[in-house]
């Protein structure tokens, strides 16, 4: 006993911070990190809500700290050490660029569990997690095929990495998988938040002949508004943003990260967490598509429905072959599927996106 | 009764001294209204920004990480400052000699050669300079104000940073994330003791300190500067060369601001990243006029304002503020100074209105 907690100090002492209230044996104290303001939509709201059902079920039993709006650099590793400090024994880093700083962290507390947005470094007691969301992306595609006039689809997106490529790949498969006439354009903001960026990049996309619009990771609803504004259809990724677009909402690629949280938060608390890389789709009730357009067609809409059960099965893959990428190459063949670990690190546009990828 | 505000005929020693404190009080004041208002625990909140920093080792280094920058930048400028030179772009300076510290472990990835670190300080100086001589240049040459292109300059450098990160300088295998390798050891400087994040660039700024505090106080050379800030035409009349003292002063903190940035990528970060500078380039300014242009009052000034950071980084934490009201009071704190200081120069005086004499009217 005395050894465990010498050994529990000695390790508080490599990290080098302050014990101020260490947590109790009852109550799990969970640190939360956040990129931007939790605010009611967006990538961080969509984080809290998942751990608001690890209090649901817990209660008490669970107190968490919630650090919102921390860009990320050296003061964001400075937080997650005093977070340490101040004994949270379960850690939630909300997003890529703590990555470094979260994995020495983790490794200098091998006893407590980190679950990480968005990386791809994994360690015993750290576990990167990421959204399949080009399943939910691949049924927003075939609504978008439902509806386009003019066949050109147009995304406004982040960071060119393989979480959001394999997105707009999946759009883009599951339009043409029902007109394969169907082009996509791609304007790189590389922001996650810039909403005068985000707004003149969708009007950009209008003006060049889009009419549908998607919201590729973007923390702000400004693409969601100037689709309502010029009657584009509309949709965007993590949680809805319907009431920015009452009339033009396609939907919402929403992701529910309850079902990991809260298995991971258990996991920890029978001392069986294993850091793994999590990449979670609509197998995992992770990511979810709801808030239908109605303009959608019934016999669309059908479609749809199949399409998301055969995906959710796991009899249908997105990335299932022939696949071509820009060039015209087949990379995949018809049989075969893309394996996940070439998804994870996807570098490549499919054919049908006009935009070349930044490189 | 009238109050009337007027010019000191000499500086006010009483105020010179009592001004930060003043400062400090009704910011705390103030903020007690803040948090009242927010329902946040007061003593609690206090006790995390003035006391937690200093209640363990680790968090003491974390001041001395913070300070380091922030004093090595500050004393830079305040000399352009003295010479009423605006630099207000060592944020861009501070990008560029991180970016051009960090070219060598990037072209350098496998090596692990002792030159790597002497190299990149070189590199990093040299990048800030090279980036402050554009503003030295055109205000030379063009008469171009160097308040706005130094800003300007920043937003360049920021585009220049993000190109590289996206394109060329990727890390091949970090799948299209904007951000470099992670540099290796060689790269990076020494930590101070195991397990913190205090590096031995800190002896940059005091060295850099020293040699500020010789030139303005024991040198000629600092008073030329001055007196070609406060009146150019009488340092032309005495044979100072006003250019100098534009490229002097630019020179200087591009120099400093490129150090600092290097000491940045190959200190706590150890790699180039998008967010990379966390604002010292800015908070340099608060600094320098915190310290009120002094070398020594820098010191105070920097050790000051990296307190309250790392206290508002406890503050998140353990009083749950929000990180605006955080920025709120590091921002109470400067404005309530500059506004106090401005009595040290001044000062309020009731007058008495003059009354007309009745005799004027009626003749």
């Amino acid at each position: 006993m005395i050894k465990k907690i010498a050994k529990r100090l000695a390790t508080v002492a490599v990290a080098a911070v302050m014990v101020q209230n260490v947590a109790s044996a009852e109550t799990l104290e969970v640190g939360i990190l956040l990129p931007s303001p939790i605010a009611d939509v967006g990538w961080s709201h969509a984080l809290v809500a998942g751990m608001d059902a690890v209090k649901a079920k817990h209660g008490d039993k669970v107190n968490f700290n919630v650090v919102e709006n921390i860009q990320e650099g050296p003061d964001a590793d400075r937080i997650m050490n005093k977070m340490v400090g101040d004994g949270a024994e379960f850690l939630l880093l909300g997003s890529f660029g703590y990555m470094n700083g979260g994995l020495k962290l983790a490794k200098r507390n091998p006893e407590r569990s980190f679950v990480h947005a968005s990386g791809y470094k994994v360690a015993d007691n750290f576990s990167p997690f990421t959204a399949k969301y080009y399943e939910g992306a691949y049924l927003m595609g075939m609504a978008a095929a439902d509806l386009t006039k003019t066949k050109k689809l147009g995304v406004v997106s982040a960071f060119a990495i393989p979480e959001l490529i394999s997105t707009i790949n999946g759009f883009t498969l599951g339009a043409r998988s029902v007109d394969p006439e169907i082009t996509v354009d791609v304007i790189w903001i590389n922001s996650w938040f810039d909403p005068a960026k985000a707004q003149d990049s969708a009007k950009a996309l209008l003006a060049n002949g889009a009419d549908i619009l998607f919201s590729n990771a973007q923390d702000t609803p400004s693409v969601v508004s100037v689709g309502e504004e010029n009657g584009a259809y509309v949709f965007n990724l993590n949680s809805s943003m319907k009431e920015y677009a009452p009339t033009k909402y396609l939907g919402v690629v929403k992701t529910d990260w309850a079902p990991f949280f809260v298995a991971s938060v258990d996991a920890h608390l029978a001392g069986n967490f294993e850091g793994a890389n999590q990449w979670l789709g609509m197998q995992d009730d992770v990511v979810v598509v709801e808030d239908w357009s109605d303009d959608i067609s019934a016999e669309m809409k059908d479609k749809i429905k199949a399409k998301q059960d055969e995906i959710a099965s796991g009899a249908v893959h997105v990335y299932d072959g022939p696949l071509t990428n820009q060039a015209g190459e087949e990379v995949v063949a018809a049989g075969s599927r893309l394996e996940d670990g070439a998804i994870l690190g996807i570098d490549w546009h499919v054919e049908g996106i006009n935009s070349p990828l930044p490189k | 009764m009238q109050l009337r505000f007027e010019k000191r005929l000499h500086q006010s020693k009483i105020m010179l001294l009592a001004a930060p404190f003043i400062a400090i009080a009704l910011s705390v004041v103030l903020s007690c209204i803040l948090l009242v208002v927010l329902k946040k625990p007061i003593l609690l909140t206090f006790h995390s920004f003035f006391i937690a920093p200093f209640e363990n080792f680790y968090s003491i280094t974390e001041i001395f990480l913070k300070f380091g920058p922030l004093l090595l930048i500050a004393q830079a400028l305040a000399v352009g400052f003295r010479a009423k030179i605006w630099n207000i772009g060592a944020e861009g300076q501070m990008v560029i000699g991180a970016i051009a510290a960090s070219a060598v472990p990037v072209y350098f990835v496998d090596s692990t050669s002792g030159w790597l670190l002497p190299a990149m300080i070189v590199l990093g100086a040299l990048g800030g300079m090279a980036w402050a001589a554009i503003a030295a240049f055109l205000r030379t040459q063009f008469n171009a104000n160097e308040i706005l292109v130094t800003l300007m300059l920043t937003s360049i450098a920021l585009q220049l940073l993000y190109f590289l990160l996206l394109g060329p300088w990727k890390d091949p295998m970090g799948f299209n994330f904007p951000q470099t390798v992670m540099f290796q050891d060689e790269a990076l400087f020494p930590a101070l003791f195991s397990g913190v994040r205090l590096n031995v660039s800190i002896i940059f700024p005091i060295l850099f300190t020293i040699a500020v505090w010789l030139f303005m106080e024991k040198h000629y050379g600092g008073y030329k500067l001055v007196v070609g800030g406060l009146a150019p035409s009488a340092a032309g009349y005495a044979g100072f060369s006003s250019k100098k003292a534009v490229w002097g002063s630019l020179l200087l903190a591009g120099f400093a601001a490129g150090i600092a940035g290097m000491s940045e990528v190959a200190g706590p970060i150890g790699q180039l990243q998008r967010s990379m500078t966390s604002g010292y380039g800015y908070s340099a300014i608060i600094v320098a006029y915190l310290g009120a242009l002094n070398p020594i009052g820098i010191v105070f000034a920097a050790f000051f304002l990296a307190v309250l950071h790392i206290g508002g980084d406890v503050a998140l934490v353990s009083a749950g503020l929000p990180i605006s009201a955080v920025h709120i009071f590091q921002g109470m704190i400067l404005i309530f100074y500059l506004s106090a200081y401005a009595f040290v120069n001044y000062r309020l005086r009731v007058v008495q209105p003059v009354t007309q004499p009745d005799s004027a009217v009626s003749s």
